[in-house]
């Protein structure tokens, strides 16, 4: 192939791909596979609420001990931990962000520990369109060394605009209708579920070790995440 | 190895058949919503229907020769502290022994919370 074809393609695959760089599990991810290092249990601390709505963090906090148990890890039992962290006076994750992984293998005995950032949580109403949106960052430390595991970023958008009526008014009324009785809670199970999906299995999997080659996975998302908790 | 994974995965597909397992090799039952309403309503009422559904989780694994998902047995021994200790003793004990690593958690619980 003469250079400026092959150049053609190079340039417009990047265009396609917006340049992304796609990597496999094992290759975002590769302490898991390594014997010495992959982690079995995790604790999960209260989520980080970093949007308007009080709530989104109670919620999400609540959707989090299923996907990750079902990923084949030991969630330490949800119901449990947030009573011991709320009797700390801790609510909110950002209050747990300075702490050593030391103290977390002290007191909760897990390997590794998981930090969930809601920075998403609205209605965005454009003309006569509406969406809801929800988008959380992940982030699973290890309590051993204090690197970053794994982490990602997901993002869910559902349209919830009305199909047009022909009548402006009942499009838009239709549409405000939608979108106040979008349940944000399946959402944020889909977004869990798109993050998840990108976490190698864990211990209790049946198919624990063997996801090397699978996934596709953003390394750009994978960076967010952690660039969002800031550590 | 990889053929023993492959025949578990098809055993748990063929078992999904029975029961609502889910990927990772777990019956949930009402684990989700129960959790919900007992942290957005907290009240007897929504604390019994959660302890039935933690039951419920329990009894459907056991019969259908599942692991019990993690932190079931763990809060299930919660619940029962209160009215009777014995009880919470044998589910914290099935928690240690279902999840290993488990223990330190659970022993901390039981020696915070008991007078064991």
């Amino acid at each position: 192939m003469s250079l400026i074809k092959r150049l053609s393609v190079v340039i417009s695959f990047c265009l396609i791909a917006s340049c992304e760089t796609l990597e496999t599990k094992q290759e975002a991810f590769p302490s898991f596979y390594d014997e010495n290092r992959n982690p079995v249990s995790m604790v999960i601390v209260p989520a980080i609420n970093q949007t308007a709505a009080a709530d989104a963090g109670e919620l999400v906090s609540a959707t989090l001990a299923q996907p990750f148990a079902d990923n084949g890890y030991y969630v330490l039992p949800l119901p449990i931990v947030s009573q011991i962290f709320q009797a700390e006076g801790v609510v909110d994750g950002q209050q747990t962000l300075g702490l050593s992984g030391e103290l977390f293998q002290r007191v909760f005995g897990a390997d590794t520990v998981l930090y969930v950032t809601v920075d998403q949580w609205e209605t965005n109403y454009v003309i006569l369109a509406a969406n809801v949106t929800v988008g959380m960052s992940y982030v699973l430390r290890s309590t051993d060394t204090d690197e970053v595991l794994w982490s990602y970023r997901a993002q869910q958008v559902v349209d919830t605009s009305a199909d047009s009526s022909g009548f402006i008014l009942a499009d838009i009324i239709m549409t405000a209708v939608q979108t106040a009785v979008t349940d944000y809670l399946p959402i944020a199970y889909q977004v869990n579920s798109m993050a998840v999906a990108t976490l190698p299995y864990g211990k209790y999997h049946p198919l624990v070790g063997a996801d090397g080659e699978a996934g596709v996975i953003s390394a750009r998302l994978k960076q967010e995440a952690v660039d969002e908790l800031g550590q | 190895m990889k053929a023993k994974s492959v025949l578990i995965a098809i055993t748990l597909s063929a078992l999904g058949a029975c029961t609502n397992v889910s990927q990772g090799g777990y019956y949930w039952g009402a684990y989700s919503p129960t959790y919900f309403e007992m942290v957005k309503n907290p009240s007897e009422e929504t604390e019994a229907k959660r302890l039935e559904a933690l039951t419920d989780i329990i009894d459907t694994s056991l019969e259908q020769d599942l692991r019990v998902p993690p932190g079931v047995y763990a809060e299930r021994g919660m619940m029962y502290l209160e009215q009777d200790q014995a009880l919470a003793m044998r589910d914290f004990q099935a928690e240690m022994e279902s999840y290993p690593e488990s223990k330190p958690f659970i022993e901390r619980i039981v020696s915070r919370y008991t007078n064991q």
